[in-house]
């Protein structure tokens, strides 16, 4: 057996996000360095909770994902920004709201996939439409502005040190102690590496996977209701990036698709890898077209130079 | 005036035609309202989709101003009829108006071919048809529209106004790659910045239409950019380039805006604080009631091109506090197309003069 310098799959994207960085400040001088790498991290933050989420879903095991986290993230912005109607003083009840709106989501959907044994990619979408329609008549097409201190806190950073990344890193940090020292944590890792196995061994899979869901979709809750801050209010809209985002963030991040293996960090650096290599094409001028050919190739050039494990 | 030269090509008519079009074109500008009788008409609003909240609104704005005009005896009756954005239904839909034998029909296309056949039979059995808001290309039927080229014309044109003809960065924000109205949107920009040459375009995101998309991508793209002197815009994203600038840290530079509520709060706001000066401009929904006067003045005898131009709703800054408060929160601004501005409309393109603008309200 050679042996070689081995990096665990989760570096990767975090070496070709700072290799990203690097063409980028090269190409617009290094002045723009800081503000490139300020504004990745911010729009980064939001794909790592909701990453996060659809990670302990994925990491469930056998075909869990949750496709309704776009809509969760819109109805939990509508309905918070409608309880706060803009006043600061209830901001925390907003928030409250919010967070028990995405849970209640997330517990709906995993309810629809075992009482009704349907498929999670069925189960999940079916209620994608119908919490978008919630969010639909909640709000119509109208924009709900957010009170003046929530976007404060989204924006905030005292001495050029941004605030809400730094507490997504906290979740992140959380994340990880979860999955590796808790007895929950250790149970979804189990239940999604073999079900039987995992029942076997005393695990309660149904109660574990309810948890993952009514966790998931509370953070893409979190998700919405901290967007609808930054970005200046709910829009019926707003979730339509994330679809995607959430699921590729978490593979890239070198969450295991079957399950079994999460990786909160990893999170991050494919969060900041997309958002680098956003800012890289745009500031490069590459055409529309040419721009999601590139960003496809990245995509499997990762994925393909990543050292897969051994089978056991 | 009943019957002009032009459609009724007699020898006599052809004849007199020269002398008669001015004739013509002078009683336009007195007083450009057909006053044929067409109380005894009808109109039919055919349309392709109605299930989102800028078709409603466009249907609403249609039946209001229908039901005023039967009000007011211009008109025996209207009725609206959509399809679920299936041509086949909207075709059938079109031969029953006809049966049903409505004086005129307007069409809102789900597409631009596939209606050709009703529109062709509607037109053979002596219907006006009025196509609006889509590239119907069957030729009997007159078509309402905007034009796109207009739409970069009137941004640059104000930047012109407020900056000069000096050597300007401008930053383009586009829609969502790939759509037609996206392109025509981006070919105009093109072929408008060629008419100012000191002008160059630094950068250029996809905000697809949508604040928080455009945030986004213009937050990335910043810090690789020069200062920025003016954003071109398609509508809807204004507000998240603002956003944008200001987290950056940058004075806001000209930001044209799109006409949505959120867009001219801003503009007010940062208008009180510090002065800014900006513009906005937008396609309206209320479209339907200038395809519908357009089709009742055809009615009445007027001659009318079978392209109409429709004005942009364009918002100047003194005019920006009237403007927002009729706007309803979170929507577009709208407004009401009566019968004389129709008229104006239809005068302008006819003597191929600047359209008339939407006057603010009181």
């Amino acid at each position: 057996m050679t042996r070689r310098l081995v990096l665990a799959p989760w570096t990767y994207s975090f070496i070709v996000a700072l290799a990203m960085w690097i063409a980028t400040t090269a190409y617009s001088g290094i002045g723009s360095a800081g503000s490139t790498l300020a504004a990745a991290l911010a729009f980064g933050a939001f794909s790592v909770v909701i990453g996060t989420g659809q990670m302990l879903v994925i990491a469930a095991g056998s075909g869990n994902i949750d496709l309704s986290v776009p809509s969760v993230l819109t109805l939990a912005a509508y309905v918070s920004m409608a309880v706060m109607t803009g006043h600061d003083g209830m901001l925390v009840p907003g928030l409250v709201v919010a967070l028990l709106v995405g849970a209640a989501a997330g517990a709906l959907n995993f309810l629809a996939i075992l009482l009704l044994r349907l498929p999670p990619i069925i189960a999940t979408l079916a209620w994608s439409f119908v919490f978008q329609s919630f969010a639909f008549n909640l709000g119509g097409e109208a924009t709900l502005k957010p009170p003046a201190l929530l976007s404060a806190f989204t924006v905030w950073a005292p001495g050029g040190i941004e605030i809400m990344p730094l507490c997504v890193m906290g979740l992140t940090a959380a994340a990880v102690f979860v999955l590796r020292s808790t007895l929950w944590g250790r149970s979804l890792l189990a239940s999604g590496q073999s079900e039987p196995a995992a029942r076997l061994a005393g695990v309660r899979v149904w109660r574990v996977r309810l948890i993952a869901y009514a966790g998931c979709g509370t953070l893409a809750a979190l998700t919405g209701f901290l967007l609808a801050g930054f970005s200046g209010g709910a829009a019926l809209n707003m979730g339509d990036a994330y679809l995607l985002e959430s699921i590729a963030v978490v593979v890239l991040g070198g969450t295991s698709v079957a399950g079994g293996r999460a990786n909160a960090v990893g999170i991050w650096g494919a969060a900041l890898f997309f958002n680098l290599m956003a800012t890289m094409l745009n500031t490069f001028r590459i055409e529309a077209g040419i721009r999601l050919m590139l960003t496809g190739a990245l995509i499997i050039l990762i994925i393909a130079i990543v050292p897969k494990p051994r089978a056991a | 005036m009943n019957d002009h030269p032009f459609n009724r090509p007699t020898a006599l008519g052809l004849a007199l035609c020269a002398s008669l079009t001015l004739g013509v074109a002078a009683s336009n500008a007195d007083d450009g309202i057909a006053k044929g009788d067409t109380s005894g008409k009808t109109i039919a609003f055919s349309n392709s989709y109605a299930g989102n909240s800028f078709r409603q609104v466009m249907i609403k704005s249609f039946e209001s101003m229908a039901a005023q005009a039967v009000k007011d005896k211009l008109i025996a009756g209207s009725a609206v009829v959509s399809s679920n954005n299936s041509v086949t239904e909207q075709a059938a839909q079109i031969q029953n108006l006809i049966l049903q034998g409505y004086s005129a029909i307007i069409v809102l296309a789900g597409s631009d071919t596939a209606l050709n056949g009703a529109i062709k039979d509607a037109c053979n059995a002596g219907i006006v048809v009025v196509a609006f808001a889509s590239g119907v290309t069957e030729k009997c039927a007159y078509v309402v529209d905007y034009n796109l080229d207009s739409y970069a014309k009137a941004e640059l044109d104000f930047v012109a106004s407020k900056l000069g003809e000096k050597p300007l960065n401008i930053l383009e924000i586009r829609g969502i790659a790939g759509d037609g109205f996206e392109r025509r949107l981006h070919e105009g920009v093109e072929k408008m910045l060629k008419q100012h040459p000191a002008y160059k375009p630094v950068g250029q995101v996809y905000g697809q239409w949508t604040a928080t998309v455009a945030q986004k991508e213009v937050a990335g793209i910043l810090p690789s950019l020069p200062s920025i002197d003016a954003v071109l815009t398609q509508g809807g994203d204004g507000y998240g380039a603002a956003q944008a600038f200001k987290a950056a840290g940058r004075k806001l530079p000209i930001i044209i805006m799109g006409n949505r509520e959120d867009e001219l709060a801003l503009w007010k706001q940062e208008r009180d604080a510090n002065g800014y000066e900006t513009f906005s401009l937008g396609a309206t929904p209320s479209v339907s009631q200038v395809a519908f006067w357009v089709a009742q003045q055809i009615l009445a005898g007027k001659t009318v091109p079978k392209f109409v131009e429709v004005p942009l709703l364009q918002i100047y800054q003194p005019d920006l506090d009237a403007w927002l408060k009729t706007v309803p929160k979170g929507g577009v601004v709208n407004a009401e197309y009566p019968q004389d501005l129709v008229a104006k409309i239809i005068d302008a393109n006819v003597d191929k003069q600047p359209l008339p603008s939407v006057s603010a309200p009181k």
